[in-house]
């Protein structure tokens, strides 16, 4: 196994072209495994406490050994930079054709650091590089620049695909997200930032080339006995046609959705509770990357008849919203009708911004709307006009403020644009005055639409996530969905199943971490995993695919222990920037408000927290005091190099 | 005898086309309300709610709830009057 | 891009002399467009299988879903795309016809016409013969057929169902978009396995309307 990466400095415009050996793959696997070190190597040759929106910061792209090799299971492109909201490891994943044609165009792996003169895009086409003048791209909404990219490059040797930004991106908002192919978006941590601030609008790409697979016959073999299993599996079948709204309901029924604010976890309009809507709006479904056999996504048109509020969109056509579109929607900002909440999802994209941080930004000032706690006055200094409503459910209110925010023409969208977190510190300073108590958020200041006080492995996620409080890194489901087999079967005892003990809470989080790391490092979809079609896992039966298309054979011990080896380096990342014990925590409102209604009301985070997080740390072999790694720990891993250079930055622990 | 209700949602819903219905069951057990379930809806809900190889309830992709909220196992007792919520379990998105 | 010929997979050569007697395919390929969800699974799976370098490649497939298909054209997903596959013509097919260079030859065990890589003169005058636009041209200029994978197609094993097509969950049997069988069975079906009735009759209207793509 082998393959390319293509380095860009956008200040010199040099184009250097790398080849990946295959020892790094013995090491890193692939995918976000590869992109965490390419990170981790550039900053020991630059100061890691740089600017995060300055020519230092580094924005790597990658795909996973698995893309592109028809195995089913779902590409996924993975983005790695420091996050420029959060100020912390940064990373997200996203679908779109993107990641396919990437390889096909000769590159598994794009780094690109500096900063262009002018705006510019990179057009990547069968081994070739070049950075263009992207002029006529800028102030384009990223489905425009896509759309305007694949009509100018054509069709030979392929159709482009490409990563786009929005105006949220070229403004530079902390918060803003990179857009794969107009409509899968690599929300969370800001690399739509990190782009904008690199002047570049887009990445295109198009190819002919191939992609090698050590053993194809094998590969077509495990990829036809996943297929079976997925086709055979009746709630699969359920979540082929739904997708995550799937979980609306579920979590309308435990009280795990996140209302105004987190003020409550049930959804109260009557259409958004029950996913029907997904029939009498959603009639064809269509994969969201390639090499998928769920294909979960779809597409919607409104016509003006599906509601009183779809008047207003006649015409829109976009993928429908996944669970955290209608999350933001229907929950943080209580948005009531569906077209509405689709309609959500669609401006959110075109601008290129994360939905989490960006509703629950925007459902901060309307709790303290409601509370009384902004005077008309007030209002004014925020907003730069008088009488700016603040109405739950308002979709109009809440366009206004998406667009304060996207191009930062107020106060409002100048403190909020790192997210609720600062938006509420900045703002406290300046009214003088302490609302933190109405912010939510966890690690780094990055906030989640869920609910998470009845859930301890969650709330744990949501203070340990190397990126900034987020659910992808150490998903709960062995705990949420209470599953007695999973809690055997890496546990050998039934505890981490019930959720009224802390018990092997923070163990869970440890070991879905490795999990997760592993498949966003083979660079497949989480929900292929997460349907457990055969009750397999991470480490062994997609470990037999990794097998096939690379040819490293690994034990199921063997690429747990790789899965760990990554998530400890983007602990080591976060170190060196001097993240302790203390930042792992969540907002005041998990901590201490009890859980308001749902099927586990009075729950309080601080019950269990700092019970769990040190059983987490201790599955890490971290210290408990600190949280910082130790070296024997890092020294079991092989990462002897990463211990040097913690303990020269003093973040080291000798134990 | 005793009578339990089932509650349906999503996939579940989609093949039992009513949203909550009443069994009267003989033994206080899940197993005998999964059996009453199955044998009213035909494969594809045998399909959904068991799993052949382990005998047991199928616990990928969904969840079994009672009314306090703790997942149901096959060996679990019913009291008469309780309520089974059958639901899709996936997270996130 | 691979400039190793890419393999056939067919179970031996036969060649028929001009004007000969030539049994039709009895293994036909369908396409369901509109359930079709645009994976690449098939052009992918179809070029590993034929590639001699273990190279994906899905510019080297014998199937395509193709992003701008014709316009007036039946069989295309709403979203604007179509599964492109051969349909297996009456023998002996189009492609062979308007061939200048007999270079097909049909392989015994399926009776599939294939293209001959080293008579092959790459005029490519069997791209315009073929009436559904499934002769492909890789980049190195051979052409492409579907060779039905000496009977067990790739594609086919590659393709997933899909919910659409089970009638809101009364159903328990399914077809994937891609299927083959051969057409006594497919006729068979209705009488043997009463079960998947629908969904034999749910193809059979969506042959009538013209949105299956197949020549069976």
């Amino acid at each position: 196994m082998e393959s390319r990466l293509l380095r860009v400095n956008l200040t010199t415009g040099d184009c250097k072209v790398e080849t990946v050996p295959h020892a790094m793959f013995e090491r890193w696997i692939g995918g976000s495994g590869i992109n965490n070190w390419i990170m981790w190597e550039h900053f020991l040759t630059h100061d890691v406490n740089c600017d995060p929106r300055g020519p230092d910061n580094i924005f790597v792209f990658g795909v996973g050994p698995l893309a592109a090799t028809g195995s089913g299971s779902g590409i996924k492109g993975r983005i790695t930079f420091k996050s420029p909201c959060y100020g912390i490891f940064g990373d997200s994943a996203a679908g779109g054709k993107f990641p396919y044609m990437v390889r096909f165009a000769g590159f598994d792996y794009i780094a690109i650091t500096g900063k262009a003169p002018k705006p510019v895009y990179l057009h990547l086409c069968d081994g070739d590089v070049e950075i263009r003048d992207a002029s006529h791209l800028w102030g384009k909404n990223s489905a425009e620049a896509h759309n305007s990219l694949v009509q100018e490059l054509g069709d030979y040797p392929s159709l482009a695909h490409t990563l786009t930004i929005g105006q949220a991106g070229e403004n530079q908002v902390g918060i803003a997200s990179v857009v794969s192919d107009a409509s899968r978006i690599h929300a969370r941590g800001g690399g739509g930032c990190v782009l904008g601030s690199k002047n570049l609008k887009a990445i295109a790409v198009q190819g002919s080339g191939g992609v090698r697979v050590q053993n194809p016959r094998g590969l077509l073999n495990w990829s036809k006995d996943f297929r079976q299993k997925i086709d055979q599996n009746e709630a699969i079948y359920g979540f082929k046609r739904r997708g995550t709204l799937g979980a609306v309901e579920m979590y309308q029924h435990i009280g795990s959705h996140f209302w105004r604010n987190n003020q409550g976890n049930m959804f109260r309009g009557d259409e958004v509770r029950s996913d029907n809507w997904v029939k009498k709006y959603h009639k064809y479904s269509e994969v969201c990357s390639a090499d998928c056999y769920i294909a979960c996504d779809g597409r919607y048109k409104l016509d003006g008849t599906e509601s009183e509020k779809a008047k207003k969109y006649v015409g829109e056509s976009f993928r429908r919203p996944e669970y955290l579109t209608t999350a933001s929607a229907a929950g943080a900002l209580d948005l009531r009708d569906w077209a509405e909440v689709a309609h959500w999802g669609k401006v959110t994209n075109d601008y290129g911004i994360d939905n989490q941080d960006l509703s629950t930004s925007i459902s901060f000032i309307m709790e303290l709307e409601q509370h009384g706690l902004l005077s008309a006055r007030q209002k004014a200094e925020l907003f730069d006009r008088d009488n700016q409503s603040l109405e739950w459910g308002c979709m109009e209110d809440v366009e206004e403020l998406m667009k304060d925010m996207v191009f930062q023409r107020n106060r409002f969208g100048k403190f909020f644009h790192d997210g609720p977190y600062y938006g509420a510190l900045r703002y406290s300073e300046f009214r003088g005055q302490n609302f933190m108590k109405y912010a939510t958020y966890g690690k780094g200041g990055a906030s989640f639409t869920e609910e998470m006080r009845p859930f301890p492995t969650w709330m744990n996620n949501m203070a340990v996530a190397s990126r900034g409080a987020d659910h992808l890194k150490g998903i709960g489901l062995i705990e949420k969905f209470q599953r007695r087999d999973l809690s055997m079967k890496y546990f050998g005892r039934l505890e981490a199943a019930d959720l009224s003990t802390p018990v092997l809470k923070g163990a869970c989080t440890a070991v879905v971490e490795n999990q997760v790391a592993l498949l966003n490092s083979y660079g497949v979809c989480l929900f292929h995993w997460m349907l457990d079609p055969g009750g397999y896992t991470p480490e062994d039966y997609y470990g037999r695919a990794f097998a096939e298309v690379t040819g490293i054979d690994r034990t199921p011990e063997e690429l747990m222990r790789d899965g760990e080896r990554i998530c400890n380096l983007e602990k080591a990342f976060n170190s060196r920037l001097g993240l302790r014990r203390e930042h792992d925590t969540i907002c005041e409102r998990w901590m201490f408000e009890p859980c308001p209604e749902g099927m586990y009301p009075g729950k309080v985070a601080a019950d269990m927290f700092e019970t769990v997080l040190d059983e987490y740390y201790e599955w890490r072999g971290w210290d408990r005091r600190t949280s910082l790694q130790t070296e024997s720990r890092l020294k079991s891993l092989g990462m002897d190099d990463v211990a040097d250079v913690l303990a020269a930055d003093g973040a080291l622990v000798r134990a | 005898m005793i009578t339990v209700h089932a509650q349906y949602q999503s996939r579940f819903r989609e093949i039992t086309r009513v949203e909550k219905e009443s069994f009267e069951i003989a033994e206080p057990s899940m197993a005998a309300l999964a059996t009453a379930i199955t044998g009213k809806y035909g494969p594809a809900m045998t399909a959904l709610l068991m799993d052949e190889d382990s005998k047991s309830l199928n616990s990928r992709g969904t969840l079994y709830l009672n009314s306090k909220g703790t997942r149901m196992y096959l060996e679990d007792g019913l009291a008469d009057g309780e309520t089974v919520f059958f639901m899709v379990g996936i997270a996130g998105g | 891009m691979s400039r190793t010929p890419q393999k056939e997979l067919v179970t031996g050569a036969v060649w028929h002399p001009p004007g000969a007697e030539i049994p039709d395919v009895d293994e036909k390929l369908y396409a369901l467009s509109n359930q079709c969800t645009d994976c690449n699974i098939c052009e992918v799976a179809c070029s590993l299988v034929h590639s001699p370098d273990n190279m994906v490649n899905p510019l080297l497939a014998r199937l395509k879903v193709d992003h701008s298909p014709q316009v007036g054209r039946k069989a295309v997903h709403p979203f604007g795309f179509a599964a492109d596959i051969c349909h297996h013509c009456g023998n002996p097919p189009p492609c062979a016809e308007v061939c200048p260079a007999d270079a097909f030859y049909y392989d015994p065990k399926t009776n599939v016409a294939v293209i001959a890589q080293d008579k092959c003169i790459q005029c490519m005058e069997c791209v315009p013969g073929c009436p559904f636009d499934v002769i492909f041209v890789a980049p190195d200029g051979e052409l492409l057929k579907c060779d039905l994978c000496g009977g067990e197609p790739a594609c086919v094993d590659a393709c997933a169902t899909r919910p659409e097509m089970n009638n809101a969950g009364k159903q328990y049997v399914r077809a994937p978009v891609l299927f083959h069988t051969d057409t006594a069975g497919y006729k068979a079906v209705l009488q043997d396995k009463p079960e998947r009735k629908d969904e034999v009759g749910m193809m059979q209207a969506m042959l009538e309307a013209g949105t299956v793509s197949s020549a069976a």
